[in-house]
């Protein structure tokens, strides 16, 4: 490669026999190489050594947007055909929460990577602009919390065009109208992220906490507006109306996203008359001019405040006081260390170190918290709408799977790469007096009664919310059981048998072909127990829909939907969890015992 | 070339670097001593522009750090104690972004990228990618880029470490012949033969204080004591009250 640049491609030849100060162009060149050399070797990374995982995230994000374009198609023509200005109304409160979520999501990425990452550490050494080092990590930011946007966003849009026949034009507007408006509300987080580290020092956690509780009570207020205390029934068309006329509070000219609502819809029109048709792109290009051009004012404001504050931001954070202490024991701690036999003790003693490090680290419980506290909320809201007995009974078991799910990308995320971390440890846990096999059934347990608590606790929320029958409940009560023991036993099993000792980033563990696999055969098996669990009780739903009052079904399809079925849909579950717990495990331990870090 | 002129940091209400007054000429390799929490890590930062003075300047080649990073990291190499590099590039990748970055001709940057692989023996390994690289690989290449611009002031936060036998001799070798052409250096390391052997000058901090400041020689004048092992005058001096001085 010698002779090449560090890129593999010529440049130009020296301006000058020294070293200098680059230009503005120049850092930004050398900062856009950097980035996309990255990309290259990540993409190269993937396409030798993580086929599979390419491959699932390709085929899933097919699916997903294949999914979600027919879903919208359904939905604009649904709209369409009652009132096409709810569209508008839509569009606005999407575009509007979505723009408050980008803010605060671009804000703490940018926390994470221009002020505790390391790379920061080396770039503000060399001779570069603060404002350069910020746009080259505004750009990664940027990106990773608006690419949900593009998956979730693009279906939409492109459905609501076909929907509405609109001309190529709007096609061609679509991306410059995502990006420029994406620009904005990252921007604005961008720019509260540092003048919060520069200006408010020490009492940015708890000006941070604040803010975050005003959201959430906001949030919480307009669901309740919007949801909760609605006098007309929940799903009628009176209620509808009401929950519309309390939406066109997103509908604000001063909003970013009232301009990129108003630019899409002006976009879409599908005039005969030409000179129509003209107007109304002209109108929308120039909503466009009008979000590039706040997009572009913005990221002067914050590559101004760049300059100014990011360096005496980092020094000043760079310079806070360790982080607290912790004074006492928890109880917790103190019951599970004494309570049962000595010769449990060092299981447990185990359990209490792996539960303090969950408590102490921050991105393992706030996900776990938003996540089981999202579904908690959208079980909470369940009531809202009518049900029929099938309709409630097919949600419940939905509910089931979405609650194994999310316990999956868990397990997958966090449980799976913990003997990895271990085995980096082992020189800690290699020389005390404990038989390796306790070490892995204290994950065990530990990610079983993490994930047993609160899924039992929602699914009994979900099914109270439907009215579903109490023998369903034991049903899916058990079924979860079965699904945290089976979810904990494939993540704590492949984990040890295909530990990872060189990378000390769980995240990466948990992105490797180990972890792939291992949230892969957990979705396998969600899926088995709740195919299996639903099968009795749809089977008597269809025969009595179906059956017009004759007499019950009597054979194969007698026995299944009867009481019977269900008590052998329940064996097999259970016969499923076994498998799905113990083979893992028995694999783990033995490669566990083997180990040799 | 490196000047510190009455710096005082504090974290908080605590001060970690109390007025500190240091000129160091050019062409001396000045040896930063003291027990863990000393202040050392700080100062280095200071001098790296990552923290800023509470109080005081910090200047590299007569620019402040505070108002002129950009010009005096120009004149700067810098080898932190833990070798941060971009997992995904290799180390021939990466060398090229350090020489882009401080704008350097390419010819010239090919012929230095290339004398630097030779001078800490990367070529085995310099074409995969770093995230493959030992500790030692990293370090080795950690102190090829930042002397790869050829820099006036080049700071090394605890160099060693990590480094097999073959490498110290090559970094002592180096670090010999880039002063002797007028290079200056400025580390901060608990070796204290390392400090012994090769420094022009020490400096030793003890609780956010300069406690002593001299060569070796001065020292064991300065201690009077019987003894003329660096080892003990070192542990007289940082273990004693805050008079000894």
């Amino acid at each position: 490669m010698t002779g090449t640049s560090w890129w593999g491609r010529s440049g130009r030849g020296p301006q000058s026999e020294s070293c200098r100060l680059l230009s503005v162009d120049a850092e930004s060149r050398v900062f856009s190489r950097l980035r996309a050399t990255i990309a290259w070797e990540t993409l190269r990374f993937m396409l030798s050594g993580a086929r599979l995982r390419l491959a699932l995230v390709v085929l899933l994000s097919a699916v997903f947007w294949g999914s979600l374009y027919a879903l919208f198609i359904e939905g604009f023509s649904f709209l369409e055909s009652i009132h096409a200005e709810v569209i508008s109304l839509l569009f606005n409160a999407f575009f509007s929460s979505l723009m408050i979520m980008l803010v605060f999501s671009t804000a703490i990425l940018l926390y994470g990577n221009m002020y505790c990452s390391t790379e920061a550490k080396v770039l503000l050494t060399l001779p570069v602009r603060d404002e350069a080092i910020f746009a080259h990590k505004f750009h990664e930011a940027m990106w990773f919390s608006s690419w949900g946007f593009i998956l979730l966003g693009s279906p939409m849009l492109v459905a609501y065009g076909v929907v509405r026949g609109s001309p190529w034009t709007y096609y061609l507007l679509l991306l410059p109208f995502m990006v420029s408006f994406v620009v904005i509300p990252a921007t604005l987080g961008a720019i509260c992220c540092m003048a919060a580290v520069a200006w408010l020092g020490s009492l940015r956690v708890h000006a941070l906490a604040m803010l975050g509780v005003v959201v959430c009570a906001g949030a919480a207020w307009l669901g309740w507006s919007l949801f909760g205390s609605s006098p007309a029934a929940g799903g009628t068309t009176e209620w509808f109306e009401q929950v519309l006329a309390r939406l066109s509070i997103a509908e604000q000219k001063f909003l970013p996203s009232w301009w990129l609502s108003s630019g899409l819809l002006d976009a879409a029109q599908n005039s005969t008359q030409p000179e129509t048709r003209f107007a109304s792109l002209l109108e929308a290009v120039k909503f466009l001019a009008v979000l590039v051009s706040n997009g572009m004012l913005l990221q002067l404001l914050a590559r101004w405040l760049a300059r100014s504050c990011y360096r005496q931001g980092y020094s000043q954070l760079v310079g806070e006081m360790p982080a607290r202490r912790q004074r006492r024991i928890a109880w917790t701690d103190e019951f599970l260390s004494a309570a049962g036999t000595a010769r449990g003790r060092p299981l447990r003693l185990l359990l209490v170190k792996d539960l303090r490090l969950f408590r102490r680290d921050i991105a393992q419980w706030s996900q776990f918290v938003i996540f089981f506290g999202l579904l908690g909320l959208y079980f909470f809201n369940l009531r809202v709408f009518n049900y029929n007995v099938a309709y409630a009974s097919m949600i419940s078991f939905l509910n089931l799977a979405v609650a194994g799910l999310i316990l999956s990308t868990f397990t997958t995320r966090f449980v799976y790469p913990m003997i990895s971390l271990e085995g980096r440890r082992f020189w800690i846990l290699g020389l005390l007096p404990v038989h390796r096999d306790q070490i892995l059934w204290s994950k065990f347990l530990f990610s079983f009664l993490g994930g047993v608590v609160p899924c039992c606790a929602l699914l009994y929320l979900s099914d109270s919310m439907l009215g579903i029958s109490q023998s369903l409940i034991w049903v899916h009560e058990i079924c979860c059981v079965v699904l945290c023991m089976g979810l904990s036993g494939i993540a704590v099993g492949l984990g040890a048998r295909m530990p990872d000792l060189r990378e000390s980033s769980p995240a990466k563990i948990a992105a490797g072909f180990g972890g792939t696999l291992c949230l892969v055969l957990s979705s396998l098996f969600i899926m088995a127990v709740v195919v299996i669990a639903a099968t009795p009780t749809h089977l008597a739903m269809a025969t009595r829909a179906f059956g017009g009052g004759g007499p019950p079904p009597t054979g194969i399809l007698g026995w299944a939907s009867g009481p019977q079925g269900t008590a052998a849909s329940l064996l097999l579950v259970g016969f499923l969890g076994v498998i799905a717990t113990f083979l893992p495990l028995e694999l783990g331990l033995r490669a566990f015992r083997r180990l040799e870090p | 070339m490196i000047e510190f002129d009455h710096v005082t940091r504090t974290y908080g209400p605590k001060p970690a670097v109390t007025d500190l007054s240091l000129s160091i000429p050019r062409g001396e390799l000045f040896a930063l001593l003291g027990p863990n929490g000393a202040g050392k890590t700080t100062t280095i930062k200071m001098l790296v522009g990552l923290l800023r003075p509470s109080r005081g300047a910090v200047r590299i080649c007569g620019y402040d750090l505070t108002k002129e990073a950009r010009s005096a990291h120009l004149h700067t190499g810098y080898v932190p104690d833990e070798p941060t590099l971009y997992d995904k590039l290799t180390g021939r990748e990466f060398l090229w972004f350090i020489a882009d970055m401080f704008g350097m001709p390419r010819h010239m940057a090919t012929q230095k990228i290339g004398r630097e692989i030779e001078h800490f023996e990367l070529a085995e390994f310099c074409d995969d990618l770093t995230e493959s690289y030992s500790l030692g690989m990293k370090q080795r290449l950690v102190f090829a880029a930042a002397l790869l611009h050829d820099p006036d002031v080049l700071v090394l936060d605890e160099p060693m470490v990590g480094l097999d036998p073959r490498s110290v001799r090559i970094v002592k070798d180096l670090l010999r012949t880039r002063t002797q052409e007028g290079m200056t250096v400025f580390m901060s390391t608990h070796t204290l033969a390392m400090a012994e052997e090769m420094a022009d000058r020490v400096g030793i901090m003890v609780r956010g204080q300069l406690r002593f400041l001299g060569t070796i020689a001065e020292l064991r004048d300065h201690m009077a004591l019987e003894t003329t092992n660096l080892e003990n005058l070192y542990l007289e001096l940082t273990t004693a009250g805050p008079d000894a001085s």
